[in-house]
């Protein structure tokens, strides 16, 4: 586990429709999903009172965010349904210690705390499954047309939903030192983070036609904000440590996309973690600044190269190539030899330059928005259609799908086309089981064994009806998860 | 970090380093799968992405 930062987590969106049909209620649909759940949870108790979603990284408080509007518009519309914005939410806390709910009428799957990026993207595998187990019993129902739900991140007329990767940091350095380095870095990762998407959604030019690299580019609109669902930044300023707020931070990061290949998942979050390990430990230097990294984003989406240059403040220009060589030097020099894990990681991050560079036809094993260029292209010359041709957006939909038998990337997994990373009995194991040594862990065994008396529960702590409670702030390394195992058997003897 | 302003070095188009083969294996490079998908491709609605809407997420 690494000491710098400690804990991982990511958060995914799903899209639902129910196809085949005139129309239907999403609000229902997303509601539905969850409910449907049949796996081992803690249901309706998820303690909203110990969140804190409008302090500001900056220092200071905000009156409201666009989420607020959202639920005020909910309950003001949908006042005639028989149910309350909160039992609409469905919340689950899951046996692996995942929380399971209707977020926005996106079911949200958020992975347990993971110390390692392997055990965090098996997690994420164990989310798909999960949510997939779920639309197989929807449309086990009897009703009319059939569930279908996409691992992606828009709906191609500028309606997106997220998937957010975080990481437990420091407090002991100001907010601006994280982001003075990190925002050259998060800005070109796309290069091979990016999840592919047919088309633009540029509100004032829709003039691009042809695959971008990342879903989300067109969708981030400034450096820094405390907002989700307007105004999306580069990196979100929320300030919610889920852990002693003294020592920590947790750095959320909404700009991402949600990737099909657990490769692509593995290298976001492994690259990241070992940047912001640098910058933790003030092994890194200021980074170029770039004149307009918002623009930036989208200009480095639109180029299959890596190649474009980027305007400097200082005059001069780079490339986002040249940007990711950078850092995966520093990285390198500073951080290889420590474990397997972050060998791996640093490994396969110079492959895959140097494969975007020299051959970026090899990625298309392993890269999502190389693969949906392969694919799609020898779709588009076998079938005479172009970019532009609206089947190419639905095959780009399609590859989200995770159904078994409709999804093309489930396809391609299953004629080993695409590099797998976990077997099928270590997705399994996940679905099942909490990362043992965080406090995911105590969260689990707490829904496995606590059916009934748990009055509250939260990714800070555990309420028991009996007044009891586990505090888990504090529980951060797998020290902590042992010492807490052991100091509180007595109380509960199913630790 | 020191980054380079190369204004602009012309591409360097050499062969790849030469690197150990590492990481997840990779499948076969004759991509059998590549057909059976072009095949499930064919399956899909055309019109699907015109219906497909959603609601705003975070």
């Amino acid at each position: 586990m690494s000491a710098t930062v400690p804990l991982l987590g990511l958060e995914t969106e799903y899209g639902v429709v129910r196809d085949k049909v005139e129309s239907y209620d999403v609000v229902e649909e997303s509601m539905r999903l969850v409910r449907r759940c049949e796996m081992k949870s803690e249901f309706g108790n998820w303690a909203y009172s110990r969140e804190r979603s409008h302090q500001d990284m900056r220092g200071f408080n905000v009156s409201s965010l666009a989420q607020d509007e959202e639920e005020d518009s909910f309950c003001a519309e949908d006042r005639k349904r028989p149910y309350s914005y909160w039992e609409m939410k469905s919340d689950r806390v899951l046996e692996n210690g995942a929380r399971f709910y209707n977020d926005h009428t996106h079911p949200e799957y958020s992975t347990p705390e993971c110390g390692s990026v392997f055990q965090l993207v098996a997690h994420d595998l164990a989310g798909e499954r999960i949510v997939a187990e779920c639309a197989r019993l929807r449309n086990q129902e009897g009703e009319p047309g059939s569930v279908q739900i996409f691992k992606n991140n828009t709906d191609y007329i500028g309606h997106s939903y997220g998937t957010h990767d975080n990481y437990l940091i420091s407090r002991r350095l100001p907010f601006e030192h994280w982001v003075e380095r990190l925002v050259p870095f998060l800005v070109t990762r796309q290069l091979y983070t990016g999840a592919g998407k047919v088309g633009t959604e540029l509100r004032h030019d829709n003039s691009f036609s042809g695959l971008q690299l990342a879903q989300r580019s067109d969708f981030i609109e400034t450096v820094l904000s405390i907002e989700t669902m307007t105004q999306r930044p580069i990196i979100n300023t929320r300030d919610e440590p889920h852990a002693t707020a003294n020592k920590y931070r947790r750095l959320h990061l909404i700009l991402g996309d949600a990737n099909m290949s657990p490769y692509a998942t593995a290298l976001k979050v492994g690259t990241t973690r070992l940047v912001l390990t640098l910058i933790g430990e003030e092994k890194l230097s200021p980074p170029v600044e770039l004149e307009n990294p918002v623009n930036d984003i989208k200009t480095i989406s639109r180029d299959h190269t890596g190649t474009v240059l980027l305007k400097r403040v200082d005059g001069g220009t780079i490339t986002p190539l040249e940007i990711q060589e950078s850092y995966l030097e520093s990285v390198e020099k500073n951080l290889s030899g420590q474990c397997k894990e972050w060998d791996w990681i640093i490994r396969e991050w110079t492959r895959t330059l140097d494969e975007l560079q020299y051959h970026p036809e090899k990625l298309a094993d392993r890269i999502d928005w190389a693969i949906k260029k392969d694919i799609f292209s020898r779709f588009m010359e076998s079938e005479g259609v172009g970019w532009d041709d609206p089947w190419i957006k639905s095959l780009d939909l399609e590859y989200h799908n995770i159904d078994p038998e409709r999804g093309l990337y489930r396809g391609l997994e299953q004629t080993g086309d695409v590099v797998s990373m976990f077997s099928e009995d270590e997705v399994t194991r996940a679905v099942k089981q909490p990362p043992e040594d965080t406090r995911a862990f105590v969260r689990g065994l707490a829904v496995t064994h606590g059916t009934g008396k748990i009055k509250n529960i939260h990714w800070t702590g555990i309420e028991f009806t009996d007044g009891g409670f586990i505090d888990l702030s504090k529980i951060v390394t797998s020290a902590d998860v042992e010492h807490l195992l052991s100091s509180k058997k007595e109380q509960y003897p199913w630790l | 970090m020191v980054m380079n302003d190369p204004l602009r070095r012309e591409e360097k188009k050499e062969s790849a380093p030469d690197r150990q083969e590492s990481g997840p294996s990779s499948p076969d490079v004759k991509r059998p799968g590549r057909d059976d998908i072009l095949k499930r491709m064919k399956k899909v609605d055309p019109k699907q992405s015109e219906k497909y809407k959603q609601r705003t997420g975070q």
